[in-house]
């Protein structure tokens, strides 16, 4: 646990093990098929003999005299009563057999062309590691070899050799033994290995034929006792009895004599369990399976896949010190914060090593007990553990605190349980992105459920709808303090995807930040100062009095949260696009927004300002002021929003998409001559006299033109609704300042809902030539193919509401197929890209030290600090630094 | 520059080649001004080059190497003779137009190419601008000529106090602004445009500029790209016109024709007649005309063809007959005209000529992808003409081209989602594809395939192949990279993990 030196491993050397090898690593001959006896005790020379690790408790292994956790677990080995090939080299072995002498063992090639092979594969080696290059060139020069029916150096007559798969050689019809392959591997030289791929200072090709099998440790095996006391073992156990048992029957009848018939039925029947050992999946064997019938997972299965041991327990490992529950919102914490419910907190420990400046505290620490409250019951951190020196630990309890406590010496360490201001990792998934799992410092709160900033939505992609999010406790302190400088959210407003700012205002601060400016309204003074007591302000802005009443200007009260010495400009959402003057704006000058020395001056705030991908404010703030501030402003801007917009109110309900009757009957009207011109249009087509677009058929000419009909009828009604929805109607608000939906959303509320469509054309699928048998057959009219009239408030019937299912149908089924793909396609880019780093002269290398970019990016710049993907945003600071002289 | 063509045997060439200065007798004859001969052993690349000294009248002796055994009737003088890159036939050219055929012999120019050195790119710019760049350089600061030319405006606008100040603002910025060393920026860039994926849609056709075309988007375009698939789900070109050509409509109709392949099945209807043993084909006048065919042009096709003889032709009809009668030829000839190209390149489905309203220039969008022969076409910009086919641009144009078709082809489908990607993710992207000369797919055959360690290989995909072959070759992990290192509980050697921190206790011996 203490520190020191840390050890890195060098490299990792690969090779094939040696049947001398595996009897030298193994620590004891397997020769009894079964396992305990009946006392329920291991058999000694069985499969789970002592020697070969322990898996009960109080227990000792045989070889190392270690417990249960203490054993790493110990090889041993069965002698095969006959050589089986190796499932994973057959393709080896038949290039063996192929381009070897039947007679000599030698490669099939003159000396002149050894000679020259040989120089080419000296030169690869020293150009490249690339194991598919040199696999090239082998298979070229075994192929040529393969070719020759006279071996060139004894001139023996060679014969073809066929592969009958899985695992059978022919030799002319005969049946090559594995004994037989296992002979002529064994007289292949040394120095012509190279030439199939082989390092002969690693492997020999008679390795590929089995003589001794290793027996892995009884931990990668271990039994489990199920309730009733029944032993059940593990599938590798099970496969190694089978392999036991045939070995010792077939060493019987041979010994014994017994017909050859017998003996070749038991040899491959050995072979099947040897091959499927390794590999149940292997194509052309049937699977072994277990007594149920489930087949069994052997060697590769335990290996391969999402659930096998790489990608599973080797690249991703389950962690202590974490907890998971369903999250919920607080508008009052800061965004680098986390609500951690006091349950969660009682489990979770940091580790507090003591040493001679805090022995003392620490006593007092562990005096508390693990479950101390202060004088109000609040929750104070206490101790669950205490590790001695030994490594042993002691959990502690409100009745051995005390006496633990004086025990406590430098050297031990205290598992404490979290408290107010520990930094700790927050997750959810699908973690996409780095900021999926961010620092936050611990709140302490009532309740079951996690909790954060709203703003904090954004970059982890949750809502509250019940989402659960992970939380992991750092261990150490070099972690800590690379999660406090670089994980914590405030390092990571800024997204390195686009560089601009991904956590920002989201729905409601939206919409109450542009109720607060747009237009300036004024606040009474009450208002304001409630308002306000949810800041730490330190004076209040200018008053406006008015009929003898105090009021403050909303701008005002907007510009307390901006930093002093702000300077910025830029156009809202709501004005993007306006010429000369906004149209939602009285005042020309409210087009942009104007930001001098931290006030505001003109304008509206909406989710160009403050939102998250978007808000302007929030990245000039961080540009200018760095992290702590920009977070600082966040904090105080969502307050503020849902201050304000708690006081004011804010609500929207079907009446506010209430239109007039005539735009209601001019809607209808347009949408019975939409169906006219598309019924004209059918007409035309069925005289054949409808015109085909260049490259296309008349049939999709026609549907093209339908489609733009009713898709025009649609933009027409909204614009009929919505000339009736201005800017006091909330839903518009929420969808002209950005905060939710958009304006075509309102108008499939209030005007018409529109065309329905599949895959991008109007539907057309269900009964044969119809939609619904509701229509005639071949009726391709508007309202047959999926038109629907109806708004959302007026309601659908119910042939549109069907319509309407398939086209929402689609939907789903789209984000359903676009999640799997693209999780994969971004599993790819990691695998492929995790290995590049730029190095000290911003070069951009990979492991093996290749340079992908002389300059990264071609200019060097972090894309998470460039302005938007910009190198340098000279206009912004053209401006800002005019801005400042003129102060 | 006229040159002669020829076709020889490669047994001759070797012979040429050794005994030159020699006397090569050919079957034609060839005035003395000819300096150069090109010969080829296929009839599609010529790989050897003859300097010739002048021409004799052909007589026979034993010095001479014939081309064949009879009918020569010039010598020529050789001078050397060199083995030379493969030239593709249509470098050279008849009577200013490309050559399309090859017999044995021909006499054809050799467009020469002038190779001018090009100017820095640095002395191309603006002198207003180089100044700006000048100024930053003696502040030892490197910008980009991009924020450069920015600055320009600034420097006519402020006081030089001013600029000086503004420049030097910039140069904080860029510092500050610069990418920390040891930064995993592979994996940022993966997660920046695998992120957005979600978000992407799945609908695979999109009207792309032309209602008629359609064209891979979204997420299935962004996979396709990063798969570097050897021929996209659907390959177009987008074809500008030399400058001169492109108002002129009658140019642009004439090369649409020349592109857009159309088979006789595209314009006509085929009709077997069994009985008298005729195949008759009808020509549509409705999609001649859509294809811009007539029936002249259908009638030369026709007349290429072998084995047949055009028994009866009018505008409605065009009788023909197999040379040959029999059932079997007769199936065989309907077969082959089903597929007989009248005109146009092969694999350009459709060529559609379109009007850029703003320019009022013309451009043209095909369907289907050949880039090496739109190229060829005389009117055609080949600057500015783009195809959609990464590996096809590799082929043609080269990996660096493919580099920036990758890069730009990634942006562009990312920016028409409305989704905003940093370029630099995008470029390290198209780099890490395309570094080691070949695009490379991201994936087990590409480059995850190449990693060096064993055990990123076999976390990645197929685990048991790379373990059984890494015992066989011996192979070294050297774990160096992330996954071999997380594998093996160590800490990686990126980021923070890149450096390492020494203490020396003071007091011992340095």
């Amino acid at each position: 646990m203490t520190g020191g030196i840390s050890k890195r491993i060098y490299k990792i050397q690969f090779a094939l093990l040696s049947p001398e090898e595996i009897r030298k690593m193994s620590q004891v001959k397997v020769i009894t098929a079964d396992t305990y006896d009946d006392d329920g005790y291991p058999i000694e020379r069985g499969l789970m003999d002592l020697h070969m690790g322990v898996i009960e408790p109080g227990l000792k292994c045989a070889t190392c005299g270690g417990k249960v956790d203490e054993c790493p677990g110990h090889f041993g080995h069965i002698e095969l009563a006959m050589p089986v090939v190796h499932i994973g080299f057959i393709k080896e072995l038949k290039t063996l057999l192929d381009a070897t002498c039947k007679a000599c063992g030698k490669i099939k090639l003159t000396d002149d062309e050894i000679r020259s092979y040989r120089e080419k594969f000296d030169q690869l080696s020293l150009s490249t590691s690339d194991p598919e290059i040199i696999g090239l060139m082998s298979k070229k020069v075994t192929d040529e070899a393969s070719q020759r029916m006279v071996c060139p150096h004894c001139g023996t007559q060679q014969t073809k050799i066929i592969l009958d798969k899985p695992t059978t050689f022919r030799e002319e019809g005969i049946k090559v033994t594995p004994k037989e392959i296992r002979e002529r591997m064994e007289r292949i030289p040394d120095d012509h290995l190279v030439f199939f791929g082989l390092n002969s200072e690693v492997a020999r090709p008679e390795w590929m034929v089995l003589t001794v099998l290793p027996v892995p440790p009884i931990n990668v095996r271990p039994s489990i006792t199920l309730e009733t006391g029944e032993r059940s073992e593990d599938d590798l156990t099970h496969k190694l009895v089978d392999i036991i048992r045939i070995s010792q029957r077939l060493r019987e009848s041979r010994d014994n004599g017994s017909p050859q018939l017998i003996i070749e039925d038991l040899w491959d029947l050995l072979q099947f369990h040897v091959t499927t050992y390794f590999d149940n999946q292997t194509a052309g064997i049937p699977p072994a399976r277990h007594r149920s019938g489930r087949a069994l997972k052997t060697l590769v299965q335990r290996l391969k896949g999402k659930e096998g041991r790489f990608r599973s327990n080797l690249s991703g490992k389950r962690v202590n010190f974490s907890a998971r529950t369903v999250i919920s919102p607080e508008p009052f914490l800061s965004i680098n914060e986390v609500g951690v419910p006091e349950k969660a907190a009682r489990e979770l420990t940091v580790p507090v090593t003591v040493n001679v400046f805090n022995v003392e505290s620490i006593r007092e620490f562990v005096k508390r007990g693990p479950e101390p409250r202060d004088e109000f019951g609040k929750y104070l951190a206490g101790v669950n553990y205490i590790i001695r020196p030994d490594g042993r630990r002691i959990k502690l309890t409100a009745q051995n605190a005390e006496e633990n406590s004086k025990r406590i010496e430098p050297g031990w360490v205290v598992e404490r349980q979290l408290t107010e201001g520990d930094i700790v990792l927050f997750n959810r998934q699908p973690s996409l992105h780095r900021m999926s799992m961010m620092g936050h410092t611990v709140r302490i709160l009532d309740g079951q459920t996690f909790r954060f900033n709203l703003a904090v939505c954004t970059p982890y992609n949750a809502d509250f709808d019940g989402d659960e999010m992970n939380l992991h406790i750092i261990q150490k302190e070099e972690a800590r303090a690379e999660a406090r400088i670089i994980m914590k959210v405030q390092e990571q407003i800024m997204s390195p995807r686009f560089g601009g700012p991904i956590i920002g205002g989201i729905h409601d601060h939206i919409t109450s930040l542009f109720l607060l400016t747009h237009n300036n309204p004024l606040i009474p003074e009450d208002e304001t100062v409630h308002i306000l007591s949810y800041l730490d302000i330190e004076s209040m802005p200018e008053p406006v009095i008015q009929d003898g009443k105090k009021f403050y200007a909303g701008r005002d009260i907007f510009s307390l949260i901006l930093p002093k010495g702000l300077n910025l400009q830029f156009t809202s959402k709501l004005c993007t696009g306006a010429k000369e003057k906004c149209e939602y704006e009285n005042d020309p000058a409210d087009k942009l927004v104007y930001i001098v020395d931290g006030k505001m001056l003109h304008g509206t705030i909406d989710e160009a300002a403050i939102g998250s991908f978007s808000g302007e404010i929030i990245d000039k703030i961080f540009r200018k002021y760095g992290p702590a501030e920009t977070a600082r402003f966040i904090d105080r801007m969502t307050r503020l929003a849902v201050g304000f917009i708690s006081v004011r109110g804010f609500s929207t309900g079907i009446s506010d998409y209430d239109i007039p009757e005539s735009a209601i009957s001019r809607i209808a009207e347009i949408s019975a001559q939409a169906i006219d011109r598309a019924t004209k249009l059918i007409e035309t087509y069925r005289q054949g006299q409808l015109q085909p677009a260049p490259g296309r058929s008349v049939e999709d000419t026609l549907e093209i033109e339908i489609l733009s009909t009713t898709g025009m009828v649609r933009d027409e009604s909204g614009k009929i609704a919505s000339a009736y929805l201005g800017l006091n109607n909330p839903s518009v608000i929420m969808a002209r300042s950005g905060a939710r939906a958009k304006m075509l959303n309102i108008s499939e509320v209030a005007g018409m809902v529109g065309q329905q469509s599949v895959r991008g054309g109007r539907l057309n699928r269900g009964y044969y030539g119809r939609t619904l048998p509701h229509f005639k057959v071949n009726d391709i009219g508007a309202l047959a193919r999926g038109f629907v009239q109806s708004s959302y408030k007026e309601g659908l019937n119910p042939l549109e509401y069907f319509m309407h299912s398939i086209g929402g149908r689609e939907g789903l089924v789209d984000i359903a197929v676009r999640t799997s793909r693209s999780g994969y396609m971004q599993r790819r880019l990691i695998n492929a890209f995790e290995d590049l780093k730029v190095d000290d002269d911003l070069r951009v290398q990979d492991t093996i030290g290749a340079v992908i970019q002389f300059k990264y990016g071609e200019d060097g710049v972090d894309p998470t600090r460039s302005d938007r993907g910009e190198t340098v945003d000279v206009d912004y600071n053209a401006f800002d630094l005019e801005q400042e002289a003129e102060q | 520059m006229t040159v002669i063509l020829f076709k020889d045997t490669k047994k001759n060439m070797e012979t040429l080649k050794k005994k030159a200065p020699c006397k090569y007798a050919v079957d034609a004859e060839i005035s003395a001004d000819i300096t150069d001969a090109y010969i080829t052993t296929d009839k599609k690349f010529f790989t050897y080059r003859l300097r010739l000294t002048g021409t004799q009248e052909f007589k026979p002796s034993d010095e001479i190497i014939l081309k064949n055994k009879n009918e020569m009737k010039t010598v020529l003088l050789v001078d050397s003779s060199q083995l030379i890159d493969p030239m593709p036939l249509s470098q050279f050219r008849k009577k200013g137009k490309k050559i399309q055929e090859f017999a044995d012999f021909d006499i054809v120019e050799l467009p020469t190419i002038k190779i001018e050195e090009k100017p820095a790119y640095r002395d191309t710019l603006p002198q207003d601008v180089r100044d700006v760049l000048e100024i930053a350089s003696k502040k030892k600061m490197g910008i980009p000529v991009s924020i450069a030319e920015k600055l320009v405006k600034y420097r006519k606008d402020l006081s030089p106090e001013k600029f000086e100040e503004l420049i030097d603002r910039i140069g904080d910025d860029l510092k500050k602004k610069s990418i920390d060393p040891h930064e995993a920026v592979g994996i940022i860039a993966a997660q920046s445009i695998g992120e957005p994926g979600t978000q992407m849609t799945m609908r695979t056709f999109h009207f792309a500029g032309v209602r008629e075309m359609n064209v891979t988007l979204g997420l299935p375009r962004l996979i396709e790209i990063v798969d570097a698939r050897r021929i996209p789900s659907t390959p177009s070109m987008t074809v500008y016109l030399k400058p001169e050509f492109e108002e002129n409509e009658e140019v642009v109709m004439k090369v649409v024709k020349e592109l857009e392949n159309t088979t006789i099945l595209d314009v006509a209807s085929i009709i077997t007649d069994i009985q008298q043993m005729t195949l008759a084909i009808k020509p549509e006048p409705s999609r001649m005309k859509e294809r811009l065919v007539n029936t002249q042009d259908l009638i030369d096709a026709l007349a290429k063809m072998k084995g047949i003889t055009i028994m009866n032709q009018d505008d409605s009809e065009i009788i023909l007959k197999p040379q040959q009668e029999s059932y079997k030829r007769l199936y065989q000839v309907q077969e082959n005209l089903k597929t007989t190209t009248i005109k146009g390149i092969q694999g350009i489905k459709r060529a559609i000529a379109r009007i850029d309203p703003p320019t009022k220039k013309w451009i043209l969008y095909t369907q289907g992808s050949n880039l090496r022969e739109v190229l060829e076409v005389d009117e055609v910009d080949a600057n500015r003409t783009y195809t959609n086919d990464i590996i096809e641009i590799s082929t043609v144009l080269g990996v660096e081209a493919a580099r920036n078709a990758i890069f730009n082809e990634a942006l562009r489908t990312l920016s028409e989602q409305g989704l905003e990607v940093d370029k630099r993710h995008l470029m390290l992207v198209a780099d890490m594809m395309t570094f080691g000369g070949s695009v490379r797919a991201v994936g087990r055959q590409g480059i995850s395939g190449r990693k060096s360690s064993v055990l990123a290989r076999a976390a990645f995909e197929i685990t048991t192949k790379h373990l059984l072959r890494a015992g066989l070759l011996g192979e070294v992990d050297p774990l160096t990279g992330v996954a071999e290192n997380i594998i093996v509980g160590q800490p990686i050697t990126l980021g923070t993990g890149a450096v390492n921190l020494v203490y020396r206790p003071s007091g011992k011996s340095q």
